[in-house]
This record gives structure tokens, C-alpha cells and sequence, in this order.
């Protein structure tokens, strides 16, 4: 074997979803540590969480280079098409979920002048645990090709709105109570609505699993709690 | 003394019995441990220069390993690998490497710049259990963890040691201290490393128990101990000669006293069941008799209300589960007792057990009006897990949406709400979900405001023990050992 090796199609194929992959790791740390600084009040993982995000929007452009490279010079069909466009979606997808824990991670910072209210981040810390492990499972789900663990992750995203639910009545009481908290617990409410659109996007990457995997959308109805129906 | 080191130019046969001679007389400690095989190949193999000797001879077994089995397979000589070395003098590598308890793997790489080109070529049992790693699998399909893969990638091609936390997610997340070593080059060319993973998860978790513990207590005891206080001063004050309000205040102070044993005893016993979260329970739970034994328990409670137990149960032997019976009994005591407490009088309280349900319908909806909630959902990856699903509901007020969240709480009340005279602790059902998160179960809650609750659990059936017995890892050789690459 020669040092220099000439990668094959399938290859080239299946190192785009091991590019995903790492991708996903980098952004499931990124939101790991963002719910850390909320939760620690650490103002330094809170720094390093805003620096980092940059190596997420580079990846991302280099999987949609490799994805556009692939698609034009391999000209893939069926399975294989749909393998490089889920490539691209996820790691929009992926990009998205840096962003928002970037966002997340500043608002850490703001928060950390404030008054620490452990019993709000304690709910928050609470959310975004559940969103992790959202994240986590589609990730699972992606690498091991497993639509029934997609599927699984797609139909519970009830329970992160339930949360999301939850906390937008308790910083509202918290706000009612004590106009002083109105600006910390402003920053908190998007930090949540953060998580939640976190999740939504492991929806979503659960839907471009399944258009992968079997060439078909996900047709019925989400179960979608509507909290400014409530 | 031979010179020991992974890409020799020995032949692996030769290599080996080097080796061989080499730790003849450490044998006996290799069944001491990692540690001492570690450090015994150390003693035995010191050579100046070489930096890494233990991790490098670690490493050089698993390569060892993969160079013999390489050969082995193909010389159709592998019956007299393994197994057949160990009744020798040589200790059997391979069997030593696959049954370390820690995850043990290594990686292989070519060029530095092909970030996803890191693949595996050999990991032993656990790391395969632990981490799915399939047969040439890829680096990031089992680990995404970017300080993993960067410690890795600086052994890989920066020649450094790394040494690594690394937090898992989920209601099973482990934490895990991962150590990568450089293994220099294989006869391929290709780089190699070392990576061993240790399972920090009881440790970090003892010492975050204990705080919790700590902060918890202090803050539940205080109220009870304010008011023993109060009663006491008032006692010895101007209620002193008063026989009647006397009375009444020791019954107040009494009840009080045993509320704050019982908080001790619930965080007693929720300490104690977070400890063992993440070790599997051994035994087999006949479910339907272990909620007989909780009724009849709770029958003297049930008739001091005049409520009455409606319960559908299968026939002894339907609903068996692996559990600890302890425990098991512990989750439905604490749910049928909820029931009885928010139950008006001479209300209906419903214990049902289905077995055989797949994990869609053991955590289907009842009714579709009512507020639904899982509060813990298992590993759903094995898709053939036949799972036993235990329903307690209640006739009380029920419960809004928006407190389902936060039910398995420790120490969360919903407003507004009485349980009667006999208050609980608030940690019911934070014990319910710890003790069935370690049965790798599942909780969800359904709850019509004015109609009642209903709280369903499903535990994983037991099975059938020969299946079990036989269980092995997937593609497992007859050396119990796999080949990857």
C-alpha cells in the first residue's frame, strides 16, 4: 500500500458522515459547556464557549465543500444522494445549535453580575440536560444508522416544550414578585428559548435521519405543545 | 534480556516468547489487576530510552495480539493461540487484554490532515460493550467527544501522553477519565495510539451525593426543628401548668419528630439508591405478587380512609422483571401510597400490571384528553426488549401541566394541593424515577385536573435464563477475542 492513496467512493461517503459526526461532538460540547456556565456561574467556560464557536462554522463550510465536491464529481443517486444532502442539512443543523449556545454562553456572562437565582438555573440546568441527551440520541442515531432511535427522539420533543413551559410560569412569577430580577431573568427566559430551539433542531436532524435512511418524510403530526396558546 | 518494544522486527511468534520469558515470574500478580500487569511489565521489560515502557507494552500486547490473530486466521492455526498458550508457560495476552474491566483500544491513522480517517484496530470487550464498536469501525463513531479526539490525535502524531475528563450524557451518562498513549508506527506505516478509558462515574458521583445530601438536609430540617423549638419554649413558658394545650403540643411535637425521620430515612435510602444507580440489579421480581404484598401493606392506611383497592393482576410467573426485590417493592409502595393519600374518602384506587408490552405501548396514552408526561424514558436501542408496565391511578384533584415536570424533583410540592394529616417528604417519587432509572426502566404520568392520576411504570422483563448464560459479544472468536480492521 502506498502512502498516498486515492480514497474510494464509498469512502469518500462515508467520511462525510464521520465529518458530521465530529461536528456533532464539537456542538453537543459546546452546549454541554454553555448549560455548565449557567449552571457554575463559570465566567471563563463562558469565554471559551463564545471563542470556540468559530471551529463549528468551519467545519461546517469545509462539510459543505466536501458535500458539493461529492455531489458534483461522483454524480450519487438515490441513497447515496440523499447520504450527502443529509450531510449538508445536519451539519446546517449542527451550526445552528453552536450559534445558539454562543448566544447562550453570553448571556452567562451578562448573568454573572447578577444576583445568582440557583433555583432558576437549577430548572434551567434541568432543560438543558434533557436537551443534551436529545442531542446525544440523534447523534447516536446517526451514526449508527438506527431510524427507530431518530423516530424516538422526533416524537419526544413534547417533553423539552413541557419544560420550556414550565420555566416561562416560573420566571414569571419571579418577576412579578420582584421587579429587580425582571433583567436577569429576561436573559434566563432566552436562555431557555435557546435550549428549546436547541431541540428542535435534534428534531430536525431526526427528520433528515429518516429522509436518509429511507427516502421518505416523517408525515403525521408532531405532538407540538403551543405555550403562547396556554 | 530481550528489548521489548511494538514495532519490532521480531517475528510475532519469536516476540512473543520473549515476552513470555520475560514476565515468567510475574504471573502470579497479573491477577492482581491492570495496575500490577502494568507495573510488573515495567519492571520486566525496563529498557533505557524507552519513555512509555508500561503504556507501550499495554499497547504492544493488543498489537501483539492483532498480529497473531492476523496470522492465526489466516494459517488456520488459531485453536493453538490463546487458550492454548495459557495451559503453556506463556500467559495469554489476548485473554488478559479482552477481559480487562477497563475499555482498551487502538487507533490507527495515516495522514494528520484527514481528521476522520482515525479508525480502530483493536478494542477489547469492554470498550466494545460499552461503545457499540463495530468491525473497522471509525474513531468518532464511538466517541464524539472533541478533548477525547484531540488528546488522541496529539499521541497520534505529536508522540504525547494525554490524560482526559470526559462527561457522558443521559439518564445512564458515565464519567469517564480517558488516558491516550503514542504507539509508534505499525509495520504499515500507519500511526498508532493507545486509548484507555476509567470509569470515574461512582467517585464524582459519591462526592456530588454527599454535597447534595448536605444542602438538602439542612434546608428540609430546618422547618420541623423550628417548630420543636417553638413548642418547647411555649412548653416551659406559659403553657407549662396548662395539662390540655400540653397534650396538644406533644402531639404536634411528635408528629414532627417522626417527619424529620422519615425525611432522614427518604434521603437515607435516595443517597443510598443513587450510589448504585449505574450497577445493574441482579435478581428476578415476580411484579403481580410483589404488588399484593404492597397492598396488603398499605390496607390498614387504605381503611382508615375507606379507600378500596381495585387492581387487575396477571397470574404469579406472567410479570417477572429483573430487579431488586427491595427496590421494586419500594417504587410501587411509594406510588400506591400517593394514591391513597390524594384519593378522597372512600374513593377507588387501581393497581394494574400488563406484561409483554413492547416500549411504545407500555408508554402509550390512556386518555387523550388528559396531561401526559414521561419523566424518564430507557435506552429504547434494544428494539425486542419486552417490558412489564405497572398503572397505579388515583380519583384526586390531579395535577396541571405545567407542574409535570418537575414531579420527580426532590422536595417539589405542587401548590395548593394537601395530602392529609400524614405529610410526605417531597422525595417519593425522586426515589421512584432513581430506582428505575437504574432497572433501565421507564415513568410517565397522566393527569385530567379533576379526574385523577395515573403514574405507569415499565420494567424490562426478566429472561429466560439459558438465553443469558450464552449471551457473548457479537462476532466474538472462540478465544473470546475479536479481530477489528
Amino acid at each position: 500500500m502506498t502512502e498516498h492513496t486515492v480514497k474510494s467512493y464509498g469512502e469518500e461517503l462515508s467520511h462525510l458522515t464521520a465529518e458530521v459526526t465530529r461536528m456533532g461532538g464539537l456542538a453537543e460540547a459546546q452546549v454541554a459547556d454553555a448549560i455548565e456556565c449557567i449552571a457554575r456561574r463559570d465566567a471563563g467556560l463562558a469565554q471559551s464557549v463564545v471563542g470556540r464557536d468559530e471551529r463549528l462554522d468551519t467545519l461546517q463550510v469545509e462539510i459543505e465543500r466536501k458535500a458539493f465536491r461529492l455531489i458534483a464529481l461522483r454524480q450519487p443517486m438515490a441513497v447515496d444522494l440523499r447520504h450527502a444532502v443529509a450531510a449538508l442539512k445536519i451539519s446546517m443543523n449542527l451550526e445552528r445549535c453552536g450559534d445558539l449556545a454562543k448566544n447562550i454562553g453570553k448571556r452567562a456572562l451578562i448573568l454573572n453580575d447578577a444576583e445568582p437565582m440557583s433555583a432558576l438555573t437549577r430548572s434551567i440546568e434541568r432543560m438543558g440536560r434533557l436537551v443534551q441527551s436529545r442531542l446525544k440520541d440523534v447523534l447516536d442515531a446517526y451514526t449508527a444508522s438506527d431510524v427507530q432511535r431518530a423516530i424516538g427522539v422526533w416524537s419526544s420533543d413534547e417533553e423539552v416544550d413541557e419544560h420550556y413551559n414550565s420555566i416561562f410560569r416560573e420566571l414569571l412569577t419571579y418577576m412579578m414578585g420582584d421587579p429587580r430580577t425582571i433583567n436577569a431573568c429576561t436573559h434566563l427566559l432566552f436562555v431557555a428559548k435557546n435550549l428549546e430551539r436547541i431541540g428542535d433542531h435534534a428534531t430536525n436532524i431526526a427528520e433528515n435521519i429518516h429522509f436518509e435512511l429511507t427516502g421518505e418524510e416523517i408525515i403525521s403530526q408532531r405532538p407540538k405543545l403551543d405555550v403562547i396558546a396556554q | 534480556m530481550p528489548t521489548v518494544s511494538p514495532p519490532s522486527p521480531v517475528a510475532p511468534e519469536r516476540w512473543g516468547d520473549a515476552l513470555a520469558g520475560a514476565w515468567a515470574g510475574a504471573w502470579t500478580a497479573v491477577a492482581a489487576g491492570p495496575a500490577a500487569l502494568v507495573a510488573m511489565a515495567a519492571l520486566g521489560a525496563a529498557k533505557p530510552g524507552v519513555a512509555l515502557p508500561a503504556a507501550v507494552l499495554l499497547g504492544g500486547g493488543g498489537i501483539f495480539l492483532l498480529r497473531r490473530l492476523r496470522r492465526g486466521i489466516e494459517g488456520q492455526a488459531l485453536a493453538a493461540a490463546p487458550a492454548a498458550a495459557a495451559t503453556d508457560r506463556a500467559p495469554p495476552f489476548a485473554t488478559i487484554l479482552e477481559n480487562l474491566p477497563e475499555p482498551l483500544m487502538v487507533i490507527a491513522a495515516e495522514e494528520a490532515d484527514d481528521l476522520t480517517g482515525r479508525r480502530f484496530v483493536f478494542a477489547n470487550g469492554a470498550a466494545r460493550e460499552r461503545f457499540r464498536i463495530r468491525e473497522g469501525a471509525l474513531l468518532v463513531t464511538a466517541v464524539r467527544s472533541p478533548q477525547v479526539l484531540e488528546a488522541v490525535d496529539e499521541s497520534l502524531f505529536g508522540g504525547l501522553e494525554r490524560t482526559v475528563e470526559w462527561t457522558g450524557v443521559g439518564s445512564q451518562g458515565r464519567d469517564w477519565t480517558a488516558h491516550s498513549r503514542p504507539l509508534g508506527r505499525d509495520d504499515r506505516g500507519s500511526q498508532l495510539a493507545l486509548l484507555v478509558l476509567r470509569d470515574e462515574t461512582d467517585v464524582r458521583r459519591t462526592e456530588r451525593t454527599r454535597a447534595d445530601f448536605l444542602a438538602n438536609a439542612s434546608h428540609e430540617l430546618r422547618t420541623p426543628l423550628a417548630s420543636l423549638s417553638g413548642f418547647i419554649e411555649t412548653l416551659r413558658g406559659h403553657a407549662k401548668e396548662d395539662p390540655g394545650a400540653r397534650d396538644k403540643f406533644l402531639g404536634i411535637m411528635q408528629a414532627q419528630a417522626e417527619r424529620m425521620s422519615r425525611l432522614i430515612d427518604d434521603l437515607m435510602s435516595l443517597s443510598r439508591i443513587e450510589l448504585n444507580e449505574h450497577i445493574a440489579p441482579a435478581g428476578r421480581v415476580d411484579l403481580a405478587m410483589a404488588a399484593e404484598d404492597v397492598i396488603d401493606a398499605l390496607a390498614p392506611q387504605a381503611r382508615d380512609k375507606a379507600v378500596t383497592f381495585d387492581s387487575i393482576l396477571p397470574p404469579r410467573g406472567a410479570a417477572v422483571v429483573e430487579g431488586d426485590r427491595d427496590q421494586i417493592v419500594q417504587v410501587i409502595q411509594n406510588l400506591v401510597d400517593n394514591a391513597i393519600k390524594y384519593t378522597p374518602k372512600e374513593g377507588v384506587v387501581r393497581v394494574e400490571i400488563f406484561p409483554g408490552l413492547t416500549a411504545g405501548t407500555a408508554s402509550a396514552a390512556r386518555d387523550p384528553a388528559a396531561a401526559r408526561l414521561s419523566l424518564l424514558t430507557p435506552d429504547l436501542s434494544d428494539r425486542d426488549e419486552r417490558y412489564a408496565g405497572l398503572r397505579v391511578s388515583d380519583k384526586g384533584p390531579g395535577i396541571a401541566r405545567e407542574h409535570l415536570p418537575r414531579l420527580t424533583e426532590r422536595f417539589y410540592r405542587v401548590e395548593g394541593q394537601k395530602s392529609g394529616e400524614r405529610q410526605g417528604t417531597g422525595l417519593g417519587l425522586a426515589i421512584v424515577k432513581h430506582i428505575i432509572n437504574r432497572h433501565h426502566g421507564g415513568l410517565h404520568v397522566e393527569s385530567l385536573q379533576g379526574e385523577g392520576t395515573t403514574f405507569g411504570v415499565y420494567l424490562p422483563m426478566a429472561k429466560s435464563l439459558p438465553q443469558k448464560d450464552l449471551a457473548t459479544a457479537d462476532g466474538a472468536t472462540p478465544g473470546g477475542v475479536v479481530k477489528l480492521s
